[in-house]
């Protein structure tokens, strides 16, 4: 029995199928109990022939990141794959159309590019996608008959799966689809002498689980669902729009309400509008929203009114790269904004923890009555994992609003002092509850107070709510532990995590002794458990996506001692590759 | 100043003593100018409340920022201070997430028209339900004195001395036009009159647009004054009932001080049916 671990690129362009290729082939991956991780790149224009990639990992163990290069790359589109031959592996393989309908000029075609080493495969994608179903439109399926025929795939499963896939569409065009898939599979079963070393043939798998593929904004829309949110209002803007999209179909499904506003300022305000009335509610934005709802960030923390924002971060600033990913939004998210603004900052670190972190988001906000935002980004918004079924949160995480007793409620102060902050909640309607909230500085009862010493008292109440809100952060993800002492720590932040964590594993084989460090809650920060992984390392690695390195000077900040950066800006995921490179280097 | 005489004061505070809609009034004292045109408002709001036996608690009172942000501090129900221009998403959301509550939402001229007025179009075609009252004094005056963007034309402010170069938006044209299915004029200076209107406005199931004429005393001596309000505001000229958009339009081209409902559509839903409507459907 072997382990597989391989990544399969189709490359075409948009409106060749080209990504429900990629999306047929990792459902069947799946199926089958490999572990899949999928993210797909097409053009930002809608209509054209741009380039469309589908780009699939798939694994007997475990997967943190996409890979950045691929194993075997299949050619839809000669013209757009000459340029993804960079990254495909020195001995990676490349199957090309033999007979392509208007034949190439000389430095068009991607065999011709390829480098001594590689492997490639001519096959007629073309021819054979006419032969089955008239038209050169099932090319996509041919292509996948033929890595099912190269890699030993399972030839009658995978065909349920294309059928499952257009099960709800004409049997002509179930019929022409799996028609295409066994043309390609035949003519490469009889024409094709394998001459690489790729199989998934007896590959040891682990015991089979109920799983779900799905994306971090599907997860997203899911996790609110199951914590009953109430109220949802949004403005569009990609990479987040999905969300309001699924919820507009399944929140007034669960009794709630959704509201596409005219601008997000608006939807931040009617957020905070429904918080206020004791409804769950949340929205969901990227960078150039993000800039609008800062206003209502401060009414949040200072009025003291739940508030959920997902931010999926894309590059950055201004209306900057819309379909590109970036970590670049951190100290925005972070500290942007005016005053002494303490705020939560969830950054779920792979494809599952964004289910986690809008539950941990949705019950912190409305117990800890403040902002919390979630910081995603384009990648976890649209890769493709198979992941265990979440659990659903428990009920303490469904009701959290702390309400005043009836003692409390004879002369009620909505902002009274407390130990940790936290001043017990009417919501209107409530008898005896009845208050003034504002977001100018106030007293115990709410109203408008600037007195020196009473704006101290309140800003130190509300520091004393948001510390407290660490004894709830999630542990620390900590790759080794157990052992004294690391030549390299790795520190990172949101979805760069998996590719560090891979980094740190990949490396323990090469010898380099290492762990790697993230913290799902980045505000507060868990400083204790930073300083204590700190001190077992020589020396600190810290990447992320952004420019400057704005996660690096945060934590600089609190080791006080120099950390080495690792930054990238290419719209690209993180690349435990990259990481790896740069440790051998340290 | 007039002579008030001490009969005439003892007869008023008699029927203060008498008067019930203290309960929706705050302990707090309000910390508008004397004279100011918005203790008429919120006076005119008590009694609507009270006329309508509201319970406090299950009132809700949002604004913006301004002078007329201040209003619910000095009402005794729950309410929410929110930012410069925002009153409405705020008190959209929060009704949507609360239909039972009675949600009103005030804003200054400068709140609901400059910095907010993106919001006001689609408050009044999704019909949200809520009531919207409009304390126009055609000035800023928490920030002492500017134009607004209900100033006239040519008027001297502090921030025009040799006048104002903008021309005014009329805000009950706007309102009709953004497609509100209620929309009135009140005045200050006419609790009673403005209390009925408010009354009429809270029913009224879907958006209400109320634009309250009222003096900034302190800030504008020439235009909106008490003085020139008491000459100028009537009733409406045109007769008008219900749903006559032609005659709610020349109301608001020829009678910019004509006090009373303008248009009402009571047959168009208010958003939440609408939602529960279509969400069924689909
Ligand atoms: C974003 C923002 N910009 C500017 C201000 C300053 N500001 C406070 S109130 C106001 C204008 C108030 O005028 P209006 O809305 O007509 O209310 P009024 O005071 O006349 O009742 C301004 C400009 C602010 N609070 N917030
Ligand atoms: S400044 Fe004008 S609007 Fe403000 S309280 Fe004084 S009179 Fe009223
Ligand atoms: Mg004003």
């Amino acid at each position: 029995m072997k382990d597989i671990n391989i990544v399969i690129e189709i490359c075409g362009s948009a409106g060749e199928g080209t990504i429900s290729a990629g999306e047929i082939l990792s459902r069947f991956m799946s199926g089958q109990g490999f572990e899949i991780m999928s993210f797909d790149s097409y053009p930002a224009e809608i209509r054209g022939f741009g380039k469309c990639v589908a780009h699939t990992r798939i694994s007997s163990n475990p997967i943190y990141s996409p890979g950045k290069f691929v194993d075997v790359l299949i050619s839809l589109n000669d013209k757009h794959s000459i340029s993804q031959l960079g990254s495909l592996k020195e001995s990676g393989v490349l199957i090309y159309d033999s007979q392509p309908a208007r034949p190439h000029k000389e430095d068009e075609s991607a065999v011709g590019w390829t480098k001594p080493g590689m492997v490639s495969y001519g096959i007629p994608l073309n021819m054979l996608a006419h032969k089955a179903a008239g038209n050169a439109r099932g090319m996509n399926m041919v292509a996948l008959g033929v890595i099912a025929a190269l890699f030993h795939m399972e030839k009658d499963q995978f065909t349920d799966s294309i059928k499952a896939r257009y099960g709800k569409k004409k049997q002509i065009v179930i019929d022409s689809n799996v028609n295409s898939f066994i043309e390609g599979y035949g003519w490469t079963k009889e024409n094709i002498k394998k001459n690489d070393s790729y199989s998934f043939k007896g590959v040891n798998l682990p015991e089979q689980k109920e799983k779900l593929i799905i994306n971090g904004n599907q997860l997203v829309a899911r996790a609110a669902l199951d914590s009953n949110l109430s109220f949802y209002a949004g403005y569009p803007i990609t990479p987040a729009t999905k969300i309001m999209e699924i919820l507009s179909r399944e929140l007034p499904k669960h009794g709630g309400t959704l509201l596409q506003t005219e601008d997000e300022i608006s939807a931040i305000g009617a957020v905070v509008g429904a918080g206020f009335g004791g409804k769950r509610a949340m929205t969901a934005t990227s960078g150039p929203g993000f800039a609008l709802m800062t206003e209502f960030t401060g009414l949040s923390v200072m009025a003291e009114v739940p508030a959920v924002i997902i931010n999926s971060q894309r590059g950055g600033p201004s209306t900057g790269i819309p379909t590109k990913t970036e970590q670049s939004d951190f100290n925005s998210a972070v500290s942007g904004g005016t005053g002494d603004c303490p705020r939560i900052v969830l950054a779920p670190t792979d494809t599952k923890s964004c289910y986690d972190a809008v539950v941990l988001a949705l019950y912190l906000a409305e117990k800890y009555q403040t902002l919390v935002v979630v910081l995603m980004d384009f990648f976890l918004s649209n890769s493709i994992k198979n992941i265990d079924v979440p659990q659903k949160p428990l009920p303490e995480y469904l009701n959290a609003n702390i309400a005043p007793g009836k003692d409390e409620l004879k002369d009620y102060k909505r902002y009274k002092i407390t130990k940790n902050g936290i001043s017990p909640r009417a919501v209107p309607g409530t008898k005896g509850g009845i208050f003034f909230s504002t977001g100018l500085e106030h007293d115990e009862y709410g109203r408008p107070d600037y007195g020196e010493a009473g704006h101290l008292k309140m800003t130190r109440k509300r520091f004393k709510k948001f510390n407290a809100v660490l004894s709830e952060a999630p542990a620390p993800e900590i790759s080794i532990s157990g052992k004294n002492e690391f030549d390299i720590g790795v520190i990172s932040w949101g979805s760069s995590a998996g590719a560090a964590h891979e980094a740190v594993m990949s490396a323990q084989k090469e010898g380099i002794n290492a762990s790697s460090f993230s913290s799902m809650m980045v505000s507060p920060f868990p400083q204790k458990a930073l300083i204590e992984f700190s001190d077992k390392c020589k020396k600190i690695l810290i990447p992320e996506l952004n420019f400057s390195g704005q996660f690096a000077g945060f934590t600089s900040h609190i080791l006080k001692r120099p950390v080495e950066k690792l930054n990238f800006i290419t719209g690209r995921p993180m690349a435990s590759e990259d990481i790896i490179q740069k440790m051998r280097e340290m | 100043m007039e002579n008030i005489s001490s009969e005439y004061l003892d007869e008023k505070l008699e029927t203060v003593r008498n008067i019930d809609f203290l309960q929706y009034r705050s302990k707090e004292l309000p910390t508008w100018c004397p004279g100011c045109g918005y203790f008429g408002i919120v006076d005119a709001l008590y009694r609507a409340c009270r006329e309508l036996n509201l319970k406090n608690e299950d009132i809700v009172t949002v604004s913006g920022i301004g002078c007329s942000g201040r209003t619910p501090v000095f009402i005794n129900s729950y309410g929410f201070h929110t930012l410069h221009g925002r009153s409405i998403p705020v008190a959209s959301g929060l009704k949507l997430a609360r239909e039972d509550l009675t949600v009103f939402a005030v804003a200054g001229d400068g709140d609901a028209l400059g910095i907010g007025g993106g919001h006001l179009p689609h408050v009044a075609r999704k019909n949200i339900n809520i009531t919207f009252l409009l304390f126009d004094n055609s000035i800023y005056g928490l920030t002492k004195g500017q134009s607004s963007s209900t100033t006239p034309y040519e008027m001297k402010t502090n921030s025009h001395p040799a006048g104002n170069p903008d021309t005014p938006l009329n805000p009950v044209r706007l309102a009709l036009s953004y497609g509100a299915s209620f929309v009135a004029r009140g005045y200050a200076g006419d609790p009673e009159g403005l209390k009925e209107i408010i009354k009429k406005a809270t029913l009224h199931q879907g958006f209400s647009f109320v634009q309250i004429l009222t003096p900034c005393v302190t800030f504008d001596k020439e235009n909106r004054t008490w003085k020139n309000l008491k000459l100028k505001v009537t009733g409406l000229k045109l007769c008008v009932e219900g749903k006559n958009m032609e005659t709610a339009m020349r109301i608001a081209e020829d009678e910019p001080h004509g006090v009373g409902i303008i248009y009402q559509d009571k047959d168009r839903p208010h958003y939440q049916e609408i939602l529960r409507t279509i969400n069924k459907a689909g």
